[in-house]
């Protein structure tokens, strides 16, 4: 009888268990691997398991501790680099939304779809030019330049920016007109009614504009690499794949803590705003 | 006057203060491109925001600048780069690369020299300086140097407060060594020169144990001159006359490095199309990037769509569950996760060898390779790009399933349709329309997905007799990097770039085609 209702039970729900298991064991097999790693008390990648016999902090201990690997400063670096470039990108995404969702004007969907056209191509594409670009910039305004933060700032807040403000007009779109005329008719100049009314009324956006952003930074890899040439201005992601994978066997305990320190902030992050990145309007910006 | 048009005023006359400053700098450095970005530039900043005729630019314009100068600009720059020979030996423009040949400098084979006196001290830090006694009107006082360190030397200065009345006087701080002394150190002091000018040097001839050490002049001369009637360099060694061949000059059949840039027309694309040695690889890299974008989609498409079709089921329990659990290889950085895929992967002590031993013992079988042959680097790259993308192709294809109406399946199944025939007549080609041009955007990112490349296989392992530097994993965008930045074989930027016109040709092929298929811009441009 029971045999009957198991297998009656396997052949609806049972065997889509089995393979929904395969594949979470294929989905977070590494992931597991690397967490517990990052605790473990083995040496190296020669004798690591998934489960370890003992525990320590010896790797997290080793990051914070070479002058030769200054993880936290590139840890740093990424978070400062990200943050700035995301903030200036939504507030300058913000501004042009603004023009084009609320004010009328000649070439205003010439100008859209220009910028959807040029959005297709991601800008890394023209890395050698940009590498030529600032290295050229170098010599006239060296502050900007090849090998600064100020210069990738740069070249990430083009990278992004007519797409997110394509974004933020979208949903500035949805805000009732008629709440802008109300405040027209009480006065309101231009600019009041984009910082009293749209801009707070588009706050959810904003957001996760800033989110997407930050997180697409964050984990660029061929334009820091190309850019960033001092050690102590690399972001985590150069900085990682360029130290650690020397000795990759002696290293993968250290290897392991420093994926877990620069994964674990941004895979929260993720997570958090999971619907909203994978959701219809913002699909494929970040990665796909 | 009210504060914000102040504000907007100072912010013009720093900015334009600024230009002032960078415009004079990029024509001194013929940085014609930038000069023209900055123009470009400030023309619109200062129109916008001084006149009021453009007033819905003063909101897009911060923005849009950014995305001029760094996107469509380099873009541009990019083709120009394409139809120029810029590359290692050939950075520099024309007037600079004589610049440096002319300061190139030879030392004439006679060296007999004027002799003099020349007196040694040494300050507290125990630095050598030289006193060189040439005449009454030429006593040359300064630090020593080794020849290594003669372009940051300081040039000696005649001081003749350190002989008076025919006697040396040793400067304050500073000690005169005698004569043993100056044998003690012998070997160091014959070493050092005191620079006098530009092209001459004196330097320890003898060293005399009584009395005064002896001196000599050791001169150099300018190497090359050039000739601009003739368009040529006269290397002055030999008198030789090394005539330009267009980006280099020639002296007896060998190029002189450094070269200069110039614009060669279409010969990067004669290159990639015609000549053996580079054509072998692109065809190679091509072909390898359509498949690599194919495959990828189609196993994660795959595996995701299975997925969601097994887990897309009512009263199936844990269904929140499982979503979280694969949503995890999407949420973590591309970075990270291939360097922890590398370590997994690694032959000799990844975990993935370990548990395919028993396997490998079974078949008798050397064990796999990962990375390092083509086949297993190849596979390894397909896996670790299915581990990362199939999250995604589950989302949303779980979201598509669940927006099909079931009266459609209902009606087929009342109709007399099978599963199998309702899930490929109905469900499937519904799918597809709202998946395709997602799957279309999938396609394009991996098309250019340098990220994983470079980071797992490095494009590698390496073509072995190939003349440029290329893997059997390589991708366009990734061998384009190996061309103008990593090759080992210096900077090819013009090549490079005119490999990168190809990708944008291929991309704007792929974005017409989705927007063709999905008419996407057409309901874009309905919609504003």
């Amino acid at each position: 009888m029971a045999i009957s209702r198991f297998i009656k039970w396997f052949k609806e729900f049972g065997w889509r268990h089995l393979v929904g298991l395969v594949f979470v064991t294929f989905a977070i097999y590494p992931i597991l691997f690397v967490l517990t790693n990052s605790f473990a008390d083995f040496p190296n990648l020669a004798n690591s398991k998934l489960i370890p016999s003992g525990f320590t902090f010896e790797h997290y201990e080793l990051l914070s501790g070479d002058p030769l690997v200054p993880y936290f400063t590139w840890l740093f670096n990424t978070y400062k680099v990200a943050f700035v470039a995301g903030i200036f990108n939504v507030f300058l995404g913000t501004l042009a939304a603004f023009a084009f969702s609320r004010l009328q004007f000649k070439g205003r969907r010439a100008s859209l779809l220009t910028l959807v056209i040029v959005q297709m191509f991601p800008s890394f594409l023209a890395f050698v030019a940009i590498y030529l670009l600032f290295f050229q910039i170098s010599d006239v305004v060296p502050i900007a330049g090849l090998g600064t933060h100020f210069g990738l700032i740069l070249v990430y807040l083009g990278g992004s920016i007519g797409f997110n403000s394509w974004l933020i007009k979208g949903f500035m779109d949805t805000i009732s007109p008629s709440l802008d005329e109300a405040a027209k008719v009480d006065g309101a100049t231009e600019y009041q009614i984009f910082s009293r009314i749209i801009v707070p009324l588009s706050r959810p956006i904003l957001v996760v504009i800033f989110v997407i952003t930050f997180i697409g930074i964050y984990s660029d890899f061929i334009l820091a690499a190309i850019f960033l040439k001092d050690v102590n201005l690399w972001t985590v992601a150069v900085g990682i794949n360029t130290v650690f994978v020397d000795d990759f066997n002696a290293d993968w305990g250290v290897i392991a803590a420093s994926s877990v320190i620069a994964a674990t902030p941004i895979a929260v992050l993720f997570i958090f705003f999971q619907k909203q990145i994978t959701g219809g309007l913002t699909a494929g910006s970040v990665k796909g | 006057m009210k504060t914000s048009l102040i504000l907007r005023y100072i912010f013009l006359a720093v900015f334009n203060a600024g230009v002032f400053y960078a415009i004079p700098l990029s024509i001194a450095f013929e940085s014609w491109f930038l000069l023209v970005l900055i123009i470009i530039n400030t023309i619109l900043i200062n129109v916008v925001y001084l006149t009021d005729r453009f007033k819905p630019m003063k909101w897009i314009l911060p923005g849009m600048l950014f995305m001029i100068s760094f996107v469509v600009f380099p873009a541009i720059y990019n083709s120009y780069v394409s139809f120029t020979n810029w590359s290692t030996g050939h950075i520099l423009n024309k007037t600079q690369a004589i610049q440096v040949l002319e300061d190139r400098t030879y030392t004439p084979e006679d060296q007999k020299g004027v002799e003099f006196d020349i007196y040694i001290f040494q300050d507290q830090n125990l630095d050598f300086y030289f006193f060189a006694d040439l005449d009454e009107d030429n006593l040359y006082f300064g630090k020593a140097v080794f020849d290594e360190d003669i372009s940051e030397a300081i040039i000696a200065t005649h001081e003749p407060s350190l002989k008076i009345n025919g006697e040396i006087v040793a400067p304050e701080g500073f000690y005169q060594l005698s004569g043993k002394e100056q044998i003690a150190n012998a070997e160091t002091l014959q070493e050092m020169s005191l620079v006098i000018n530009k092209n001459t040097r004196a330097k320890l001839y003898k060293i005399s144990v009584f009395g005064s050490s002896t001196g000599r002049l050791s001169s150099t001369k300018q190497l090359y001159t050039y000739d601009e009637s003739k368009d040529a360099l006269i290397d002055g060694s030999n008198d030789a006359v090394c005539p330009s061949d267009g980006d280099n000059f020639v002296c007896q059949g060998k190029e002189i490095d450094p070269g200069w840039r110039i614009f060669v027309g279409l010969e990067n694309y004669e290159k990639l199309f015609s000549s053996q040695r580079i054509r072998g690889p692109l065809n190679l890299v091509t072909k390898w990037t359509f498949q690599f974008a194919l495959l990828t989609v189609f196993f994660s498409f795959f595996v995701g769509l299975l997925l969601s079709l097994v887990l897309n089921k009512e009263k199936l329990k844990f269904q929140r569950v499982y979503r979280s659990l694969f949503i995890l290889p999407y949420a973590i950085p591309a970075f990270v996760s291939v360097l922890v895929w590398k370590g997994l992967l690694n032959p000799d002590f990844g975990v993935i060898n370990s548990w395919l031993g028993p396997l490998y013992e079974l078949l008798d079988i050397e064990p796999i390779k990962w990375l390092k042959t083509k086949e297993s680097a190849r596979a390894a790259v397909l896996l670790v790009n299915t581990w990362l993308g199939f999250p995604y192709m589950f989302l949303i294809t779980t979201g598509a399933l669940q927006s099909i109406p079931k009266e459609l399946i209902e009606a087929a199944k009342v109709d007399g349709a099978t599963g199998i025939q309702s899930f490929w007549r109905i469900t499937f080609p519904l799918l597809m329309v709202s998946i395709s041009p997602l799957l279309i955007g999938s396609f394009a990112f991996n098309f250019n997905n340098f990220t994983l490349i470079f980071l797992l296989s490095g494009g590698g392992p390496p073509v072995i007799g190939s003349e440029v530097a290329v893997g059997w994993t390589d991708i366009l965008i990734s061998f384009t990097y190996k061309l103008a930045i990593s090759g080992g074989r210096g900077n090819l930027f013009g090549l490079a770039s005119s490999v990168t016109i190809i990708v944008f040709g291929i991309v704007l092929l792929i974005s017409a085609l989705s927007f063709r298929y999905t008419k996407r811009l057409e309901r874009i441009y309905g919609n504003i």
